[in-house]
């Protein structure tokens, strides 16, 4: 399969992700959706690293798995407190910082 | 020789600290001991200093500068604390914590009543500290620094009581009036940084060849200068302060305001006399404003009621002889009467101030008389300062005054210039005038019968000098003449001292006058002369023309005394007088007046203009349109920041996708 198959893929799956982040309330799906748009990532590291015989892409891979482990972990944490604080965890009603 | 200078600065320093910190909570015996120990350690270490001087052959090695520490190292600028020890400063550092012991001694004695007794002892070892660094430093800065310091413990002191508006309002006077001196002694130093590129006074004053000859520039820094020396020693146009300092307390008056503080000016001159020798114009003002202050001054003091008062403007007159001599070279007579003066000038202030302590705060001359019996102690010193300062032989004031006078006519005689015989007239008729008004003020206290508890029309006068002033110190109303009580050994001791003083310091002097096997003894002019030496137009005074002058100036005293003996020797009795000459100079020519009129009424319209049209219309308008602006726009702004986080998420990705477009147009 040629590389432009894996990157509309890619594509594909990023813009499912963006939009899950923009339109959904819950903030578990929001993360979900941001798992999505980083393995969209990840998937055409993969890809240019296969076809540019190049091992770097991985290694990067690695990293953004790493991060995003690091990032649901803090997440998850926020949402709890919030949970704690509040019984709730819609998006659209945390707006405290209105200006 | 030793220089102990550093102990003679630290010492009053120390007992400022302690009893600024812990006076509050001390007994008065404590505060009592700390600061006489401080003044007293202070003055045995300045009498060291003294000695090992003496032990040590005149000339070089009578001058040392012990440096404490470099302050300021900035390029050709070196400024170190540094403190110099060579004759003048050796006689001032005497004068100002000897002087300055007596009368922490007596003020104890004075103040003892007072509720804030360990403040006015801390504000008094400060200022003895700040009168030691002006004397004692050796550059222009440290000079400059204890002559501010001096302001302020003058400002303090004089506003001690700062429950009376009239306090308050003299000492700010005071502070305004010295900060042009300041002014001007800022400006002085600027020019001699420019000319010489170091202010110390070994490089200054060390190598006078930097300045031409009658220079402008030379003429510009002795002026400036004499501003300085005319603001704190009180001479015309900026006098008008001393008068009003007299609302400190008494002792305060005795030390800062008539022996010590407004003697900085002649210290200042004496110090660079080298400039003022340069600038031959500068010096002929000196002497010129000194002859004028001297004179009116003394007329201002012949028909004041407040006894105070009087003293206050005797001691601007004296301050003028100084100058006088100072101006026609004789810079070693200046510092002469100036310690003879800060004798008697100190035991009539204390004096003063037995007198008003023992009438319960009385300081009017209208309610006293009669306290001859009563006070006998404060009476005879009274009156050994009276002769003093009259210039009546043997005592302090004859010896000093007529060197004064004596050099101002061999000046006339050497130059031929008509103005110096002026001077010296001027200087005569103002002996004259001094010992009149100080009899009549001895007369006033001691003689006669007692007024105080007659019933005094009540006058204008009397509601500003009286019964205002009077109010501070504890004023109980009259008191009856039997309760009258002579002070205690705490305040006569010093009286005693200081009138011992007042009739043999003028041996001190020269003997010349007579021309007995004595003649050679001169100690004070002998030990000052080192310092003077490069002054090369002081004339000699011949013995005809010394007897000439004190001849002249004993008689005219004399007179004086006798006008003095024939209207008042029964007793002072003030009667309403409607002269316009007599009101004129009761009201002291309307100076204060004028000066409200001509400079503090349009400066406050100023000032309330700027308030109104600048400060108001221009400047908070400005600022309040900026504000204001700045307002409404976040105003509109803060709508973006709806605090949902899907509407950064957006923002975040329309951004992004920008970026990625202009990247994807540009190539």
């Amino acid at each position: 399969m040629p590389l432009s198959a894996y990157l509309i893929m890619s594509a594909i799956l990023f813009t499912i992700g963006t939009i899950g982040v923009l339109v959904r309330r819950n903030p578990l799906i929001i993360f979900m959706s941001i798992e999505l748009m980083l393995n969209a990532v990840n998937l055409s590291f993969v890809a240019f690293s296969h076809f540019l015989d190049s091992a770097d892409g991985q290694m990067f891979v690695f990293i953004v798995l790493t991060v995003a482990a690091a990032e649901v972990v803090v997440g998850l944490a926020i949402i709890v407190s919030i949970f704690r604080t509040r019984r709730n965890i819609d998006v659209d009603e945390m707006n405290v910082l209105r200006g | 020789m030793i220089n102990q200078s550093l102990w003679v600065l630290l010492l009053p320093l120390i007992g400022f600290v302690i009893l600024g910190i812990l006076g509050r909570v001390m007994s008065r015996a404590a505060i009592r001991t700390v600061a006489w120990g401080a003044c007293g350690l202070a003055f045995l270490f300045a009498v060291w200093n003294f000695f090992s001087m003496l032990g040590t052959p005149a000339g070089a090695g009578r001058v040392n500068d012990a440096m404490i520490y470099h302050w300021v190292i900035s390029g050709s600028l070196q400024i170190d604390l540094g403190l110099l020890l060579d004759p003048l400063s050796a006689t001032m550092l005497l004068v100002v914590t000897g002087v300055g012991l007596l009368i922490h001694i007596y003020a104890a004695g004075y103040m003892e009543d007072d509720p804030s007794f360990w403040r006015f002892f801390a504000y008094m070892n400060f200022f003895i500290f700040a009168m030691v660094l002006l004397v004692a430093a050796d550059n222009f800065l440290f000079l400059l620094v204890g002559w501010g310091l001096v302001g302020l413990a003058s400002f303090l002191l004089i506003g001690f009581w700062y429950q009376r508006r009239s306090a308050v309002a003299a000492a700010q006077k005071a502070f305004v009036i010295n900060v042009i001196g300041d002014l001007g002694l800022m400006l002085a130093i600027f020019l001699l940084f420019n000319v010489f590129g170091k202010i110390d006074y070994t490089s200054v004053l060390g190598n006078p060849g930097l300045l031409s000859f009658g220079s402008g520039t030379a003429t510009a820094i002795a002026l400036l200068l004499f501003v300085a020396c005319a603001a704190k020693s009180a001479q015309l146009p900026l006098y008008m302060w001393l008068p009003d300092a007299m609302e400190g307390p008494t002792p305060v008056s005795a030390l800062i305001h008539a022996a010590t503080m407004v003697t900085a000016g002649v210290y200042l001159v004496a110090r660079t006399h080298v400039l003022f020798e340069l600038a031959p114009i500068a010096l002929n003002v000196v002497a010129g404003i000194g002859g004028a202050t001297a004179l009116f001054a003394a007329t201002i003091a012949l028909f004041q009621l407040d006894i105070k008062r009087v003293l206050a403007y005797s001691t601007i007159s004296q301050l003028g002889y100084m100058f006088m001599a100072e101006g026609v070279h004789n810079y070693s007579a200046g510092i002469f009467h100036l310690v003879t003066h800060a004798f008697f000038k100190a035991l009539l202030f204390l004096g003063a101030g037995a007198v008003i302590h023992a009438l319960g705060g009385e300081q009017d001359m209208r309610k006293m008389g009669g306290l001859w019996s009563r006070m006998r102690i404060t009476a005879w010193t009274f009156l050994a300062a009276t002769f003093a300062i009259s210039g009546i032989i043997p005592f302090a004031g004859f010896w000093s005054k007529d060197e004064i006078l004596g050099s101002v006519l061999a000046q006339a005689t050497a130059t031929g210039n008509i103005w110096y015989y002026v001077l010296w007239g001027v200087g005569l008729l103002t002996a004259g005038l001094t010992a009149f008004y100080m009899f009549r003020l001895f007369f006033g206290i001691f003689t006669g019968s007692y007024r105080g508890g007659a019933v005094v029309a009540h006058t204008e006068e009397e509601e500003e000098n009286g019964d205002e002033e009077a109010a501070g110190h504890g004023h109980h109303g009259p008191v009856g003449y039997y309760y009258i009580q002579e002070v205690p050994p705490v305040m006569s001791v010093p009286l005693i001292i200081l009138g011992i003083l007042s009739v043999i310091g003028g041996f001190l002097g020269s003997l010349a006058l007579f021309n007995v096997p004595l003649a050679r003894w001169a100690p004070l002019p002998n030990f000052l002369t080192p310092i003077f030496s490069d002054v090369k137009t002081a004339h000699e005074v011949s013995l005809g023309l010394d007897w000439t002058s004190t001849g002249a100036s004993l008689v005219i005293a004399l007179i004086g005394i006798g006008i003095a003996w024939s209207l008042y020797r029964k007793g002072f009795a003030y009667k309403e007088n409607k002269n316009p000459l007599y009101q004129l100079v009761l009201h002291k020519y309307y100076v204060d007046e004028l000066c409200n009129a001509v400079i503090i009424t349009p400066i406050l319209a100023l000032g309330r203009f700027l308030n109104w049209g600048i400060e108001g219309g221009a400047l908070d308008n400005g600022s309040k349109g900026i504000g204001s602006l700045l307002r409404g726009t976040s105003s509109v702004l803060r709508r973006l920041q709806t605090g949902y986080m899907r509407n950064y998420a957006l923002a975040i990705l329309l951004g992004v996708v920008l970026i990625v477009i202009y990247y994807a147009v540009r190539g």
